[in-house]
């Protein structure tokens, strides 16, 4: 326990300085989610790269969190999903359920190339498709995978904080 | 009123036995039940009419070949008598239903439950130790042919019967040296010479017959560690029989100890309440976290009873400790908890028996891992036992509260006026009495929760048929009484201070018909008031809460969430003993399960896994470590003694002969 305070003491801060706010990039649901989100994550195919960045984004040093950006365990508690990876057939229907289980209003973000438009996946035989072919997206972040950065930003666009 | 109620009462249930014995199969089930109801409502009446002020005493001198039998019913034994009358009613009626099948409707069952009802109206109303003896005798063995009334069908109901008739006739053994003892030292048998007399005897003397009668008297009442025949045999008895017996049979264990100890002995020394009280403690907890990790419906009421038994003699304890340190007020507090509390346990733990039994009836098992989804089967029988299950929770609302609140009231205003003893014993009775509350939620919610509500666990849960209308008339009778107590407890107090005032003379120790108040202590309060505002409070709620979901968006029908992949099965369900698992863990050391874990690798590769089995039990531990032994030395003994008779006639002859010739000579030597 003493160690532990004592290297709290001693590493000080890490988190990065906040850049300038972007604009908000879904400004009427920014309103309604009141500068608030919460985030189920759902790995629908993809290879963990963009997982790694995203553990890193919610990170002490980029620390979406301090956003109003948090992530959840149920999407029953969920605003948005974040999605991840090319729809594999194994995941096609829980992808789609998911969606299903989270209270209107929501917000689907699918997050890295493969998200968007398969990536290096497309046309492999276990894949159904984009995440835009199986639920409505509203958001996209680019990368193969995004940077930690881009991904705070786009959260951030979100809350609009 | 007694002298025609008692004996109608008497006569009633003995037409009965006689009608189980000789009517034919076709009419006999009806005849039988309705005719102990009727018994039983009789005892009722003679036992309400006893506790009003109506003594009533007979001597029936031929009765008994030398002694003669005495009969007397006073407040304390109307008590008695009232609470096994109401709970043979509810019994009887239900097992007109329950005794359809299984071959419960043969004579011998048929005829053993009037004759065991009219053994345990018998006891409360015995006013010598010969009849006394005889009443509890009888008793002991009608419920003991009770008990192996299904033998033919399952092995267990054999060594349940054998536990319990060992331990009955122990019990009777030392009931039976302790009362001869202070008989003999009275120079009488009956209950008043016995209270003229007990004054005069010497202090070791009267401890030697307490500590013998309570002991005796304990095992019947299911008090740790006497308590082993008890989750045996209740569990193994038909329903109706285990209701009689967890709900009638043990009180008159209590009614023993209150009767000797207080009544006949007149008191005694602090050390023998402090000993009822740490017995009562003991077995308060130890019941509970056994019941908490039970997976057997039957034997988690089972345990139960050894709980509120022990909690009974909390209350007992504590009275008995408070008159000795001369606080009356205290200890005719203490006591009216004690035999409220025995009133409400009756109420609840007949209505879960037999609630139990209609489980039993309706889908074969009492398997709580195999229960569940009962809610839409069984509606009726599921209400039923939620009802039970409130009760028995101590929580407001339900009949436990109202006793456990009194009881726990008589302990904490103990600290103040009290000496050391009394500041030393309190705090932890009062931990004792609120761990074993807090469990008992834990174990309610389990056996409701688990048994009833979810899904079904397996076919045979899912095939359940709901209980015929005697059943369903049994147990809402027993429901109508426990809801009656939980709401207006207020109706049998004035009638209870008679009885606690033949044990503890006082005033009324609580008084007023809606709000209960302690008297010459401050504490008040309304269990109708309670009730009235939990229900205003939870409707209110539930109405706000539905104002407030619907004011802003519109609803919307979901699939319920189950991680995205397909239905949810009855196996990802809690199970009892996933329910109960963190509380096993906690009291690892009390409890002692024994899990054992076995993987099998393929053959090709250590590291993939062929099967695992895994295999958890929670054995009773003081069974384990107290009786086994014992158990094993007497089988030990036994095979030594096969050497002294190995079958040959020669060695037989001279056995006698050495014998016969000792025994002249010492004659001889003697002389
Ligand atoms: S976008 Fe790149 S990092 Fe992300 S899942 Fe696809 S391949 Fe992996």
């Amino acid at each position: 326990m003493r160690d532990l305070f004592r290297k709290i003491r001693k590493t000080g801060r890490v988190a990065q300085d906040a850049p300038r706010a972007p604009e908000p990039v879904l400004p009427e649901r920014a309103r309604d989610l009141g500068g608030s989100v919460q985030i189920r994550h759902v790995d629908a195919g993809s290879c963990n790269g963009c997982e790694v960045e995203i553990a890193s984004a919610f990170g002490p040093v980029y620390d979406a969190e301090r956003y109003g950006a948090r992530q959840v365990a149920s999407p029953r508690h969920a605003d948005a999903l974040l999605v991840t990876g090319p729809v594999t057939r194994n995941m096609e229907m829980a992808l789609r359920r998911t969606y299903e289980a989270v209270p209107e209003p929501k917000v689907v973000i699918a997050l890295g190339d493969c998200a968007r438009n398969c990536g290096v996946f497309a046309e492999a035989y276990g894949v159904v498709g984009a995440v835009g072919d199986v639920v409505p997206v509203d958001l996209e972040i680019p990368g193969c995978p995004p940077e930690p950065e881009a991904i705070v930003a786009a959260l951030r666009g979100l809350t609009g904080r | 009123m007694t002298s025609v109620a008692f004996p109608a009462a008497l006569g009633l249930t003995l037409l009965a036995a006689v009608a189980g014995l000789v009517l034919p199969r076709g009419p006999r089930r009806v005849t039988a039940g309705v005719l102990t109801a009727g018994g039983g409502a009789a005892a009722v009446v003679a036992g309400a009419a006893a506790m009003r002020g109506g003594d009533w005493s007979a001597r029936l001198p031929g009765l008994l070949p030398l002694a003669g039998a005495r009969l007397a019913l006073d407040p304390l034994g109307g008590l008695f008598l009232a609470v096994t009358g109401a709970v043979a009613v509810c019994a009887a009626l239900y097992g007109i239903g329950y005794t359809r099948h299984g071959g419960l409707d043969g004579r011998v069952p048929q005829t053993m439950v009037p004759v065991f009802l009219a053994a345990m109206t018998l006891v409360p109303a015995a006013a010598s130790v010969s009849t006394f003896l005889l009443a509890w005798e009888l008793m002991a063995l009608a419920s003991l042919l009770l008990v192996v009334a299904e033998h033919r069908s399952r092995d267990e109901v054999r060594a349940a019967g054998l536990w319990y008739a060992v331990m009955t006739h122990l019990g009777l053994v030392v009931i039976l040296g302790g009362l001869a003892g202070f008989a003999a030292a009275a120079h009488s048998e009956s209950f008043e010479g016995l209270r003229a007399a007990a004054d005069g005897l010497p202090a070791a003397g009267r401890g030697a017959v307490f500590l013998a009668v309570f002991a005796g008297f304990a095992s019947k009442a299911g008090i740790a560690p006497l308590h082993v025949w008890l989750p045996r045999a209740h569990p193994e008895a038909p329903s109706h029989v285990s209701a009689l017996m967890s709900a009638a049979m043990v009180n008159l264990g209590v009614y023993g100890i209150v009767r000797v100890g207080f009544d006949l002995l007149g008191g005694g020394a602090a050390w023998w309440w402090l000993l009822v009280l740490a017995a009562g403690g003991a077995s308060a907890l130890y019941g509970i976290l056994q019941a908490a990790v039970a997976g057997d419906l039957k034997r988690l009421l089972a345990y139960s009873t050894c709980e509120n038994m022990g909690l009974v003699l909390v209350g007992v304890g504590a009275s008995g400790l408070f008159a000795v340190s001369g606080a009356r007020a205290l200890s005719a507090l203490a006591l009216t908890a004690a035999l409220l509390h025995i009133v409400n346990h009756a109420g609840f733990k007949t209505l879960l028996f037999l609630a139990a039994g209609s489980v039993l009836h309706g889908t074969g098992t009492r398997d709580l891992d195999a229960l569940g989804g009962l809610r839409t089967t069984m509606p009726a029988t599921t209400a039923l036992f939620g009802v039970g299950a409130l009760m028995a929770s101590a929580l407001p609302l339900g009949n436990g509260f109202v006793s456990e609140w009194l009881l726990l009231q008589s302990l904490i205003h103990a600290l103040p006026s009290g000496g050391t003893l009394t500041a030393v014993t309190m705090p932890p009775a009062v931990a004792v009495v609120a761990l074993s509350a807090g469990l008992a939620i834990a174990t309610f919610v389990k056996a409701f929760g688990v048994g009833f509500l979810a899904r079904p666990r397996s076919s045979a849960a899912e095939r359940a048929r709901e209980a015929p209308a005697p059943m369903l008339a049994g147990m809402a009778v027993a429901a109508l009484c426990c809801v009656l107590l939980a709401i207006s407890p207020g109706a049998v107090l004035p009638a209870l201070a008679r009885s606690v005032a033949v044990a503890a003379p006082g005033p009324d120790a609580v008084t007023g018909p809606v709000t209960l108040h302690l008297t010459g202590l401050a504490g008040t309060m309304s269990p109708l008031l309670i009730a009235a505002f939990l229900l205003v409070a939870v409707v209110g709620l539930l109405a706000l809460l539905r104002v407030a979901a619907t004011r802003r968006t519109a609803r919307r029908r979901a699939r319920l969430w189950d991680c995205g992949a397909g239905p949810m099965s009855a196996r990802m369900e809690y199970t009892a003993t996933s329910f109960a698992e963190p509380l096993q863990r906690v009291f690892d050391d009390v409890l002692a399960p024994e899990t054992d874990l076995d993987v099998t690798p393929l053959k090709e590769s250590a590291y993939l896994v062929n099967s695992v089995t895994y295999r958890t039990r929670v054995g009773d531990r003081i069974e384990h470590r107290l009786y086994r032994p014992v158990l094993t030395a007497a089988a030990r003994a036994g095979e030594a003694a096969r050497g002294l008779a190995n079958g040959s006639v020669h060695r037989y002859v001279g056995y006698g002969f050495y014998t016969f010739t000792g025994l002249l000579i010492a004659l001889a030597v003697i002389r």
